[in-house]
């Protein structure tokens, strides 16, 4: 049904820079090192991330932690100073530019929206990278921007202006547009932040659907540690830039790790739901 | 059904957007000509309308092979034109005609920057094109004092060579619409000081009046060689902007959306960046530093027809030259027998502009 699911892979044996990794790793990092010019002291730096394919990891860490510069360097915002990338086991610098964008779509958390211009033009602007300089709209291009409204769940705001719409409806505008780009893999950076409570389980649900529906891989920065433990299938817990802990919420999301690398006295519960009620901040 | 239903009402609302679109371009028009009439018709030898009108309209004339010739080789007009044709074909028209182009570069050029710095105050001077012309400009005038003639090659190339300045300094392995907004500043700064300076070595009032109409802008004298100068360069960068809209809107959406998009945002940058300076430097070579057209004109256009930049861009594109004609008439004939420059008369008209938005708007953070 879903056209991403009929894509071959692109990892094709006649780019020189394969490598063999994980199965069923979509994303593939290795002694990742990423800075900023200026910083002496990289912000990231660590041996060896994997995002499954096909499964919703989630990025969890306190602020400073690396976890939006981690994601910045997956999406080729930031150049490692080293290390490799590799999607579907090529390296990610072999992209080309809007050949990546097809792979990976990236929700950046600070983005704007020009006023005098409709949700649907918007949304539409997700279709960049599969348009050759001069091409117009196809009939493809219009199914790929109506499957994305429909998904984000906003077709009666299709005809809004944008600068009319709430920080949520934005938000979710904003996941159409990436979703139009129809990429395997999405990146996000803290897109439930700043969103009032229903408007973030909208966008978990957005998201969730994608992934199950679609079989989208999906890694996403999350601010609060419940919301990614209820919601994803894989936590990476950061601490100082490098990776504390990885696996299953169940495995990761322990007192142990409250205290380490969030710094808090919290009991944690698990019944249907995992529970984390915060305590105290610990000393320094 | 319902889906249909909704893509006709989004179509209907397009149209409304277009439809803005369209009256502000026939408006445009009908300004232009009414202006360009009123300039070829009158001044020191005035010609009655009905005359201009047969002189304009005369089918020997418009398709007579040597009068074109004049116009696009310099050739001499043929001797048999009345002395009120040969007034409007060779002294009045060649001026409407420059001041038209000077007025769709600068338009096209001040949409691009304020895409390209994210800032719907940009001009085309805001990379510091105005810093480097001026003081080309100054340097001619007190070194070479009698080589007028490069006066346009020297504007436009100081201000070309102080946008590679401000891109160079702006440069850390990549730039950021910040940080060529400020770089901007650092060039423009320095180099209007050193032009400020450089008036002091000015020897005649004569050289002094000639710095001021290029530091200010102004059409006086111009002719069909001008018109020569600009039209080349005008019929290359205006089509490609106009075909680049599409990916001034993406540049719109933030730094980091573009490059998620898929755009090598630093390429574009600097080659849209690059072709808009090279429509500043065309207006700057033929007019000099005619100021506020470039940030009013994409402005008021965005106030009709919204911000995707494939209806700025052309609204800009008539709008301009609307703007340049009306304001040369008044630079022209409002103080018979003086003519101030054109570029006293935009910023006359530009200033109020923003005045009438800050009441309108009663705050200036929703610009």
């Amino acid at each position: 049904m879903s056209k991403i699911d009929t894509t071959p892979q692109t990892s094709d044996e006649t780019d020189g820079s394969e490598r063999t990794t994980d199965p069923d790793a979509k994303i593939h990092a290795s002694d990742l090192r990423v800075g900023y010019p200026g910083l002496d002291e990289p912000v990231v730096d660590t041996e060896t991330l994997v995002v499954p394919e096909g499964e919703v990891t989630a990025l969890v860490g306190p602020n400073g932690s690396g976890k939006s510069t981690l994601l910045k360097a997956l999406a080729r915002h930031l150049d490692a100073d080293t290390g490799d990338v590799l999607i579907d086991g090529r390296e990610i610098a072999a992209y080309g530019s809007k050949e990546f964008a097809r792979e990976l779509g990236m929700l950046s958390q600070h983005g704007s929206t020009p006023e005098g211009i409709m949700v649907e033009e918007l949304v539409g602007h997700g279709r960049y990278p599969h348009k050759g300089f001069l091409e117009g709209q196809t009939e493809e291009d219009r199914e790929a921007i109506d499957r994305a409204i429909d998904l984000a769940g906003i077709e009666h705001l299709r005809e809004t202006d944008v600068s009319s719409l709430s920080g949520g409806q934005r938000q979710l505008v904003r996941i159409a547009m990436a979703l139009a780009q129809e990429t395997d893999t999405l990146l996000l950076d803290e897109p439930t932040t700043y969103l009032d409570l229903r408007h973030q389980l909208r966008v978990m649900d957005v998201i969730r659907t994608l992934n199950e529906e679609r079989g989208v891989t999906v890694c996403i920065v999350l601010h609060d540690l419940t919301q990614a433990a209820r919601f994803a299938d894989y936590l990476v817990a950061l601490r100082d830039g490098d990776i504390y802990d990885w696996g299953r919420p169940e495995d990761v999301v322990t007192e142990g790790l409250l205290a380490e690398v969030f710094g808090v006295e919290a009991s944690v519960e698990y019944g249907t739901e995992p529970r984390i009620i915060p305590k105290r901040a610990l000393d320094e | 059904m319902d889906v249909s239903s909704r893509s006709v009402e989004a179509y209907a609302r397009l149209d409304s957007r277009d439809r803005r679109l369209a009256s502000l371009v026939v408006g445009s028009v009908v300004v232009a000509f009414v202006a360009a009439f009123v300039q070829v018709s009158q001044g020191s030898y005035p010609t009655p309308f009905g005359v201009t009108f047969d002189v304009l309209t005369d089918p020997h004339i418009l398709f007579n092979a040597r009068v074109w010739a004049a116009i696009l080789t310099g050739s001499d007009l043929p001797e048999w034109l009345s002395r009120s044709a040969v007034i409007i074909w060779s002294l009045r028209m060649p001026r409407v005609f420059v001041a038209a182009l000077v007025g769709v570069n600068l338009a096209v050029s001040g949409a691009v920057f304020q895409a390209v710095t994210r800032n719907e105050l940009a001009s085309p001077y805001i990379l510091g094109v105005s810093g480097g012309a001026g003081l080309a400009v100054l340097l001619t005038l007190v070194f070479f004092a009698g080589a007028t003639f490069v006066l346009p090659f020297a504007a436009a190339a100081g201000g070309l060579i102080a946008f590679s300045l401000v891109y160079a300094i702006a440069w850390q392995g990549g730039t950021n619409p910040v940080r060529l907004v400020l770089a901007g500043v650092v060039v423009a700064t320095v180099f209007q000081s050193l032009q400020t300076g450089l008036f002091y070595f000015l020897d005649s009032s004569a050289a002094m009046k000639t710095a001021i109409a290029w530091t200010t802008g102004s059409l006086t004298g111009v002719g069909w060689p001008q018109f020569r100068l600009a039209i080349l360069p005008t019929i290359v960068v205006v089509p490609i902007l106009l075909l680049a809209s599409r990916h001034l809107n993406v540049l719109l959406l933030g730094e980091e959306t573009a490059r998620s998009l898929g755009m090598p945002v630093e390429y574009v940058r600097f080659g849209l960046s690059a072709l808009a300076i090279l429509a500043a430097a065309t207006a700057v070579a033929v007019a000099g530093l005619v100021g506020f057209v470039g940030l009013v004109v994409p402005h008021a256009v965005r106030t009709v027809v919204g911000s995707d930049y494939r209806r700025l861009v052309v609204g800009s594109l008539f709008l301009g030259p609307a703007l340049v004609l009306v304001a040369d008439v008044i630079a022209r004939l409002a103080l018979m027998p003086i003519q101030v420059p054109v570029g006293v008369v935009t910023g006359i008209i530009g200033g109020p502009y923003f005045l009438y938005l800050m009441r309108r708007h009663g705050d200036f953070s929703e610009f």
